[in-house]
């Protein structure tokens, strides 16, 4: 039945995708917007991994910020060829993900919430302090090969949903239980033998691999970054796209993705009035349908079957 | 000697404000198990309708400033209190004891508010008038006369603050209530009821936070952005949801931006504070004073 499962996510994504291609057409501002989606889908996915252990990791975005950081320097600086600067990513993330790890995850709840949102407003700091990062100003010109140009869009495309479907993997397997099982008490698997700060340990690595190789994905689609883009907003905005869309299953993140996304476009260059709907956008969401969109749909769905029945 | 009793003394200033803005904070986490991301919101607006209303009085009736200054403080009170109310019984109540959904509630409630002050008051700095000129002189550090009232006021507050939690009825069910929310209820406290008021009290030091801080600073729409993260870092050393812990916490970190942002740089400040808290996770997980979270 699991990989059934797998299976029915692998054609909804490929459906999806071809749908969203032959009705979208390629002009360049629908394949961006679909690339855009794309990236925070990963971003919403991999936060909401942190959170079948319970843990609320604002820290996403710092690791998201270093990949489009280690991705952006090993094209510009190093000169390295495209696929080894979205590894060296994921790479970084998961070394710096382990350390920091390691300390925090001691703490849980609120204190890692806390901690994970003051790691990520540091590490943005120290982006502006040092200069060989670009300062305030960031790293401009982050091309990948040319020859790649047409097909950018499918590549993100793919490996976004790859990244996605290992972390919906993991999620069905024994390891995922072993997550759910943290988060309803983990007092019970520490007396089973198991090492709950390691589990999580794994669980930290997973998302912060997947969200540092989406990081250096972002960073040559959008060509441009600069310190502001990973702050402490970035896992926010991910974490209103669960919620928006519904935490019962992946789905809900992707489809939460795509919707603020695009509304987020819709918005841009309004100025103040930007945070007054996005604001007002999750806000509303909390206050009328708090399962999200397809937890409203399904309670939608229940009250008509049981009219008829 | 001068230059220490200088750093000293803007320690205790800086740390008296943020002393209040981190209480605030603790106390709603400490009775609502809510983080409040939007608890910021209320320094600014606080801070913004000083600011906003001052220069109106002052053209109007003539008074000396500091009369002014407390007119609108008062005024500023009232409208945070009335945002606070609206807020609670719209939302935060629905979320009271979830982390996760009103994290969400209060980082929309932190956008929204943000989008809304930027709209109303726009986004030009804006300075209050000084409320009294004049500078003395402690142990050799120079202070300027209103920055010490402003000091003794933060104080007094805290003190206030301290005395409500420890000698009052409202204090003991408020600890009741933080402590052991069955128990507390078991003994006919009412949850909900206190949980407005915690919410209101801790709302209500942070508004008297911004309207301190108004004369001292330039104010833009997103001055409590930058308070919000030092508050964390202050409660997580000091424990969350303890009150002695973030008294403890704000001069701490006060002394830490006091003496690293003068030998350093205040970017680099905030970088030695983030460590700061690494070695304290390292040590004591669950904060100075505070209690593990169970």
């Amino acid at each position: 039945m699991r990989s059934a499962r797998a299976g029915q996510i692998v054609v909804a994504l490929a459906a999806a995708a071809v749908l969203a291609f032959a009705v979208l057409g390629d002009d360049e501002y629908t394949q961006h917007l679909l690339m855009w989606t794309a990236l925070n889908a990963v971003l919403a996915v991999g936060l909401r991994f942190m959170l079948l252990v319970g843990e609320t990791n604002i820290g996403t975005g710092a690791f998201y910020g270093m990949g489009a950081y280690m991705g952006a320097i090993c094209t510009t600086k190093w000169g390295l060829p495209f696929p080894l600067a979205l590894l060296a990513g994921g790479l970084l993330a998961i070394v710096v993900s382990t350390g920091f790890g390691l300390v925090t995850l001691r703490t849980k709840g609120p204190y890692f919430m806390l901690i994970s949102f003051a790691f990520t407003e540091v590490v943005r700091l120290i982006y502006t302090r040092v200069e060989w990062l670009g300062g305030n100003s960031g790293i401009i010109g982050i091309f990948p090969p040319q020859a790649l140009d047409p097909w950018m869009s499918v590549l993100t495309f793919l490996l976004c949903g790859g990244l996605i479907l290992m972390m919906y993997l993991c999620e069905q397997s024994n390891l995922g239980r072993v997550f759910r099982a943290i988060q309803n008490n983990d007092a019970v698997v520490e007396t089973v033998g198991i090492d709950v700060v390691q589990i999580k340990l794994v669980c930290l690595v997973i998302a912060s691999f997947s969200v540092g190789i989406a990081g250096s994905l972002h960073a040559h689609i959008y060509n441009v970054i600069s310190p502001g883009d990973f702050s402490y907003l970035v896992p926010v905005f991910a974490l209103a796209y669960i919620k928006i869309g519904g935490d019962a299953n992946v789905m809900g993140a992707v489809i939460g993705a795509a919707i603020l996304t695009v509304l987020a476009q819709m918005l841009q260059g309004m100025g103040s009035l930007e945070h007054v709907l996005f604001g007002g956008a999750i806000v509303a969401s909390m206050l009328v349908l708090p399962d999200g969109l397809l937890g409203g749909g399904r309670r939608l769905l229940r009250l008509f079957s049981r009219g008829r029945a | 000697m001068g230059l220490i009793a200088q750093l000293l003394v803007n320690m205790l200033q800086i740390g008296a404000v943020y002393v209040l803005f981190a209480l605030g904070l603790t106390l709603v986490f400490g009775v609502m198990k809510v983080i409040n991301f939007a608890h910021g919101q209320f320094f600014t607006l606080a801070a913004l309708m000083i600011a906003v209303t001052m220069p109106e009085f002052t053209e109007r009736f003539g008074f000396p400033a500091w009369v002014d200054y407390f007119v609108c403080f008062a005024l500023a009170l009232l409208t945070v209190a009335i945002l606070g109310v609206v807020l609670y019984f719209v939302g935060f109540e629905r979320y009271l004891r979830d982390l996760i959904g009103s994290f969400i509630l209060s980082v929309g409630l932190l956008l929204l508010l943000e989008g809304v002050y930027l709209w109303i008051f726009t986004g030009a700095p804006r300075v209050v008038p000084k409320l009294l000129t004049g500078q003395v002189s402690i142990l050799g550090g120079a202070l300027e006369t209103q920055r010490l009232v402003i000091c003794g006021i933060a104080l007094a507050a805290t003190f206030g603050l301290y005395q409500l939690v420890n000698r009052t009825k409202l204090g003991r069910a408020l600890r009741a209530v933080a402590e052991d929310r069955e128990a507390a209820m078991l003994q006919g406290i009412r949850y909900r009821r206190i949980s407005f008021y915690g919410f209101m009290i801790g709302s209500g030091m942070a508004a008297i936070a911004g309207g301190l801080i108004a004369p001292l600073t330039a104010i833009s729409p997103s001055l409590g952005n930058d308070y919000l993260s030092k508050a964390f870092i202050i409660i997580i050393i000091g424990g969350l949801g303890s009150i002695p812990g973030a008294i403890l916490g704000g001069f701490l970190i006060a002394a830490v931006e006091s003496f690293a942002g003068y030998f350093l740089d205040s970017s680099y400040a905030t970088i030695a504070m983030f460590m700061l808290v690494m070695v304290f996770l390292l040590v004591r997980p669950q904060g100075i004073l505070g209690h593990a979270e169970r």
